[in-house]
């Protein structure tokens, strides 16, 4: 996983690319900040409220979290040190002056050109935040300054990568080792070609990069890695004879191999200098056996260059993609689908009623007619289009971050996901992402296990986070799973009454686990800058309240935890299979429809209480009539049901009896409870063609129904 | 609110407008500014297990709306439906609802003094949800407090506590 994602990215980010959500980050970064500047100028220091004090520290935690998400080192760093200081006011551990809110609205000012500077894909002059991040600890830990703070953050003109480098150092567990290691002599130097696929075929193995060979047959490489030389060894012994291979300390690099800063190559996803990383690596490798150091180091010049040259479109491209979106207002779209549904349904019965007409005497008419069927398609599919999107893209932005997440933490984790397809309306999108970011951060950090842990407790080495996404009754349910430690009874209790709620030793489970929800709650031992502040799950919960979704939590303690988040369908499309029953129509959603066959009276059977069972490929499951329930008054008697529709929900499955199969389509999902209320085994309802409204059946109620 | 309260406020005069409607014999007025608009009748999609006064939901522009049969809810003696049956969307608290009746009659405006409060009857519906009678020259209002009608309980139009 790790290594493929450093391929990627290299290569121009074929298969995975960060920086379709750039955009999106950093408009809700700019949000963010705006928020948070009108909250500090609007604090009262004699006075300030908790809720004000949280309302900023929420806002700087969120640009963190992004910021961290996407590789800004810098602005997580910055909005790290704000976050600490913020927190220690929060918790009162400090009483709130001027200097502080100088300095926080100083680094607000300065996280902004961080990044701006990112946006503009890394040009322009780079900001120091040393001192205003030496200034904040400095409050942090309660030294007043006399006098005159520090001058404002000057725009030092430091190399790009000054800032963010050590902090990434920093993080890195372990001993990262800079070597150098000389292979040879060798009869065929693409020998050594080998090792570097090593390098990048097994994760977590470092960097290689390739230096300028002194000798003949001696290929030069500058490695960056955690492993021990025996290791190293080891793996080579495959490829070359152990004594063709000699370590030397990474210090001693010669003058060519400071011009990539190997640091760089693995870190850094800034397009321009990661561009000119990989192809300075890619180019000098082509030559195939260079191998005295002018023919190295020659080659080496110009391909930096034609890097950078490379870069600077690349850079333009990005600015040129800023312009061509832009930002609307949710329901000015709103109005639009609406239109476009009554557009479809006036041109459904334009065509209905032109059926009857000559196709001589009205040929022009009727072309009309039909170029007006095709437009209006392909007018309803883009605007459709505008709104919704698959959970797919939220889900991409998480391999990244876990990734990184786990390097730091030192644990192995796995992600798995599922269910991508099911699209979801782009503001729900939106606003899920930080909620699920949180959810995933903390079953990182809290959730799994050291590894050690894990083989002591008998569990798989790696651990393993599932996020998965479906459409379930009337909602969207996302899960985000883990197989970690899960949740502690106990000490949620004692945290909570150490905190003065109220509790009892009686509370039913899930009454505990709601009180993680608590604002400032957190039973992490330590405070990372990853989470255990407490501030992630009140987030989480604020956020979905306000899309009127909910939030449930099932833990085992040992076993791990589950947080199911809960939507409401407000505008979502669905592919739905529409099924016959009497005069009336329902629609199935399609991905429970499993398959659906004729049925002989003999293959039904009754059993005890008159349900009944049918017999399929060896599999009895129950029956339901869609007659019987929905009271589907019967006109014509000489027709019956005799259709089968096996659906599935919740892991079981039900055989609905229908009289015939319509045909399958996208269906707007519309909320029946905007203007009636619930109605059982019925998920909402939807608008055919014709502008009749036909119910979509709740399967999984359906199923619960027969089941118990 | 009572009705004369919003009297006082909206017009020096204190007249209200009411569009009034019939069902059967009798004919009843509601206030103007909780009706959207006024369509004919189409057959709406039934919903099953419904009280058999909701006629089940209509698509009006994209919106789910349930119908109400007003006839059937009064107990009429006939409901029938033909091309002079009326539907009234009303708009009540943000709630898109529409009423089927006989007929629409027209708009008329009422001032305090000429509505009586209702005497203490029996009847298919609740007295509270009664504003009073009005009476212009020798017909008879029954002037409907619509908005508590519709989301009184029996309806069955809101939820509640299941």
């Amino acid at each position: 996983m790790a290594e493929s994602y450093q391929e990627g990215s290299g290569a121009g980010g074929a298969d995975f690319d960060l920086s379709q959500f750039y955009q999106i980050f950093f408009e809700e970064a700019g949000e963010n900040l705006d928020q948070m500047e009108q909250m500090l100028l609007d604090l009262d220091l004699s006075a300030a409220n908790d809720e004000e004090l949280n309302g900023i520290f929420r806002c700087a935690h969120s640009i963190k979290g992004g910021a961290a998400t996407f590789g800004f080192s810098d602005v997580a760093e910055l909005t790290h040190q704000m976050e600490s200081l913020l927190d220690r006011l929060r918790r009162h551990e400090l009483q709130p002056i001027p200097p502080m809110v100088d300095v926080l609205l100083e680094s607000a000012d300065a996280s902004r050109s961080l990044l701006a500077r990112h946006q503009a894909g890394g040009q322009g002059e780079a900001v120091s935040t040393t001192s205003l991040v030496k200034r904040i600890s400095e409050l942090a830990a309660g030294v007043v300054p006399d006098g005159a703070p520090a001058a404002a953050p000057a725009p030092a003109p430091a190399p790009v990568a000054v800032a963010p480098a050590p902090a990434i150092k920093a993080h890195v567990p372990g001993q990262l080792r800079k070597l150098q290691i000389h292979i040879g002599p060798l009869e065929k130097t693409e020998q050594a070609d080998t090792i570097k696929e090593l390098f990048r075929d097994i994760p977590g193995l470092g960097s290689i990069s390739d230096l300028p060979s002194v000798q003949a047959g001696v290929r030069v490489f500058a490695v960056e890695t955690t492993s021990s030389t025996d290791d190293l060894l080891d793996l080579f012994a495959f490829h070359v004879s152990k004594e063709q291979v000699r370590f030397s300390d990474g210090d001693e690099e010669p003058a060519a191999a400071a011009e990539v800063d190997p640091d760089h190559a693995v870190h850094e996803i800034e397009p321009p200098s990661g561009g000119a990383d990989v192809s300075y690596g890619f180019f000098s490798d082509a030559p195939g056996a260079p191998s005295a150091v002018p023919a190295a180091g020659a080659a080496a010049k110009p391909s930096a260059s034609k890097a950078v040259a490379a870069a600077e479109p690349k850079a333009a491209a990005q600015a040129q993609m800023e312009s061509t979106t832009i930002r609307v207002a949710v329901n000015k779209v709103d109005q639009l689908i609406n239109l476009v549904g009554e557009l479809v349904i006036t041109q459904a019965m334009l065509a209905q009623n032109s059926r009857g007409l000559d196709a001589g005497a009205y040929q022009q008419l009727l072309a009309g007619l039909a170029d007006l069927d095709r437009n209006t398609r392909d007018l309803q599919e883009s605007v459709m289009s505008i709104r919704m999107i698959p959970m797919s893209i939220v889900f991409s932005r998480f391999p990244r971050m876990l990734r990184d997440l786990a390097n730091k933490l030192g644990k192995k984790v796995e992600l798995v996901t599922l269910g991508e397809a099911t699209e979801l309306d782009k503001g729900l999108v939106e606003k899920i992402t930080d909620p699920l970011t949180h959810l995933v951060r903390n079953s990182c950090d809290h959730g799994i296990e050291m590894p050690a842990e894990r083989l002591a407790k008998g569990k798989p080495e790696l651990g393993t986070i599932t996020l998965s996404a479906s459409h379930q009754g009337g909602s969207i349910v996302i899960e985000v799973r883990d197989d970690g430690r899960g949740l502690s009874r106990e000490k949620i209790l004692r945290k909570a009454q150490e905190r003065g709620l109220d509790v009892s030793d009686q509370m039913s489970d899930a009454d505990v686990w709601q009180l993680i929800f608590a604002p400032g709650f957190s039973t992490a031992d330590e405070v990372t800058d990853v989470s255990g502040r407490g501030v992630g799950m009140d987030v989480v919960k604020r956020n979905i309240a306000a899309l009127n979704g909910s939030v449930e939590v099932d833990s085992a303690e040992g076993y791990g935890m589950k947080v199911s988040v809960r939507l409401p369908l407000t505008l979502a499309i669905m592919d739905g299979m529409s099924v016959g029953v009497g005069e009336e129509v329902y629609i199935l959603p399609l991905s429970s429809v499993v398959e659906s066959f004729q049925v002989n009276s003999d293959d039904v059977s009754t059993v005890a209480q008159g349900s009944q069972l049918v017999k399929v490929r060896d599999e009895y499951m129950p029956v339901i009539a869609l007659e019987k329930i929905f009271q589907v008054p019967r006109f014509d008697l000489n027709k019956s049901s005799n259709i089968m529709v096996v659906v599935e929900a919740d892991g079981s499955r039900v055989a609905l009896l229908v009289d015939e199969l319509l045909g399958q389509h996208q269906v707007v999902v519309k909320n029946l409870e905007t203007n009636y209320r619930k109605v059982p085994n019925v998920s909402g309802a939807t608008i055919l063609g014709d502008g009749t409204v036909a119910l979509i059946l709740d399967t999984g109620g359906l199923v619960r129904r027969a089941r118990h | 609110m009572s009705v004369m309260g919003k009297t006082a406020d909206n017009a020096p005069t204190g007249a209200r407008e009411y569009l009034t409607f019939r069902l059967d014999q009798e004919e009843y007025g509601i206030d103007i500014l909780k009706v959207q608009e006024i369509r004919g009748y189409e057959p709406p999609t039934r919903i099953a297990n419904a009280p058999e006064f909701i006629k089940g939901v209509v698509n009006l522009r994209g919106t789910i709306v349930p119908i109400v049969d007003m006839r059937l809810k009064f107990n009429c003696a006939q409901a029938d439906y033909n091309s002079f049956t009326v539907v009234i969307i009303l708009n009540l608290r943000n709630r898109v609802v529409g009423i089927v009746v006989d007929s629409v009659s027209d708009v008329m405006e009422l001032t305090p003094e000429s509505i009586r409060v209702a005497p203490d009857i029996e009847s298919a519906i609740d007295n509270s949800c009664i504003l009073g009678l009005g009476s212009v020259g020798e017909r008879m209002l029954i002037l409907l407090d619509i908005e508590k009608l519709m989301s009184s309980v029996d309806m069955g139009l809101v939820t509640t506590a299941e």
